[in-house]
């Protein structure tokens, strides 16, 4: 198991757009990726799960991912917020 | 002689070449009460327009750009003008313009012919024919009609099924289950357009019908049963003729490394007969309930018509309530910023 704490660093959070990649993202991988904000944390290939999270700009979010790729998903989940979701 | 010659456009878009004026005749003289005059030419002329036209001018004597390949119509303006002339004035304005080669002729108002037009008609075989009707009603009835019969036409390999008045066609590689699910709106009370192959004309600029193939009805094949009479299993409640067609659902086998809509945000489009309709890629698997889908998929349609799109709200709440968030967060530092007694 892996984790990484991550800051939303685009302006708009993470609204409809930013958790469709993310769902995307995180369901080319076999490991399970989950993210947790404020405490609550909830699985990275649920869409309607992400975005019930409402991260908004600067909110800190851990990422977690477990099974036999978790290291290329978190670096590819790490990417993801590092890029801003093409945003900004 | 062949009724109607076909001509393929774009490889597989079927339209009319040119059509038999007799068939015009027959398919409309019921609804236009067509007095046939003169009969002579009418197996042997085409006509390849669907626009029609009002000779005014050309019997006026000025037959430059005269769209003689169209219909022509003669209504009261033409008949007062040809009145104010001599029989003399009459026969040259009509020997000028009956030198070109007019599919038909066709006289509104229930005007009385002319001799001396209904000689040379005849002379020339080119068919003549009076209705009862106005120029305006008979221009529309024979427009809709010509415009109906000259609209292009694509099939395609296909369920077409109307879901609560949505026209939905479902494509997909065969054997994916077209017809399975098609049945199983059926069994819900929807109702069945055609099935195996559909037939897509469009009939204005940006309206799409379908309809089934005539020698098919409602009949469709279920693999390993066989062949099934909608209609007659169903009852006529269970089927329709032809439907407007709004979505297109194309089914594909689930696959994991394919990335599919999660959100509904932008509508894909597809281009049926340059017409655009949205499309949705739905991913099936074994025991997936398509046919529930699909029925959220013409609810979701009719929302979207009526101006609610559930994606679009969906994100704009949640988009408020980041900026809510954030709006606290900096709330906060004003607070902390009011105690800062330096």
């Amino acid at each position: 198991m892996l984790e990484k704490e991550v800051v939303v660093t685009n302006h708009a959070g993470i609204h409809a757009r930013p958790s469709a990649l993310l769902v995307k993202m995180a369901s080319r991988f076999d490991a399970e990726v989950f993210l947790s904000c404020e405490g609550t944390e909830v699985n990275a290939k649920s869409i309607m799960s992400v975005m019930m999270l409402a991260a908004a700009l600067g909110s800190v979010v851990k990422i977690r991912t477990e099974g036999a790729d978790e290291v290329e998903a978190l670096r590819a989940i790490e990417a993801l917020f590092a890029s801003k979701f093409n945003e900004d | 002689m062949e009724e109607i010659i076909y001509k393929t456009e774009n490889g597989n878009t079927r339209v009319i070449e040119k059509m038999i004026v007799s068939k015009f005749f027959e398919d409309l003289k019921h609804r236009m009460d067509f007095e046939l005059l003169c009969s002579k030419g009418l197996d042997q002329r085409y006509f390849n327009q669907r626009d029609l036209h009002r000779p005014g001018l050309a019997l006026a004597g000025f037959v430059k750009l005269f769209t003689h390949e169209k219909i022509q119509i003669l209504g009261n303006t033409e008949n007062y003008y040809l009145l104010s002339l001599s029989e003399e004035g009459r026969r040259s304005a009509f020997n000028k313009v009956f030198e070109f080669p007019i599919p038909c002729i066709i006289v509104t108002n229930g005007n009385t012919v002319f001799p001396e037009m209904l000689e040379l008609c005849k002379e020339k075989n080119i068919p003549l024919a009076v209705t009862g009707l106005n120029t305006t009603d008979a221009i529309h009835l024979i427009s809709g009609y010509l415009d109906e019969m000259f609209a292009p036409e694509i099939s395609v390999h296909g369920s077409m099924v109307d879901v609560y008045g949505i026209g939905m066609l479902f494509t997909g590689k065969s054997g994916i289950g077209k017809s399975e699910i098609a049945l199983d709106l059926i069994e819900r009370g929807h109702r069945l357009v055609a099935d195996d192959t559909v037939k897509i004309n469009r009939i204005a600029e940006n309206i799409l019908v379908a309809r089934g193939h005539s020698n098919l009805k409602h009949f469709m094949e279920i693999r390993g049963v066989g062949i099934l009479d909608v209609r007659e299993m169903f009852g006529i409640r269970a089927v329709r003729v032809q439907k407007r067609l709004e979505v297109q659902v194309d089914l594909q086998l689930w696959d994991g490394k394919e990335e599919y809509e999660r959100l509904g945000l932008d509508e894909q489009l597809t281009g049926i007969l340059d017409v655009k309709i949205p499309l949705i890629r739905l991913p099936i698997y074994p025991g997936k309930n398509i046919t529930v889908i699909a029925e959220a998929i013409a609810l979701n349609q009719l929302l979207k018509i009526y101006g609610y799109d559930a994606a679009k709200e969906f994100s704009e709440k949640l988009t408020k309530e980041i900026q809510n968030k954030q709006a606290l967060s900096t709330k906060v530092v004003d607070t902390y910023l009011e105690r800062d007694f330096e």
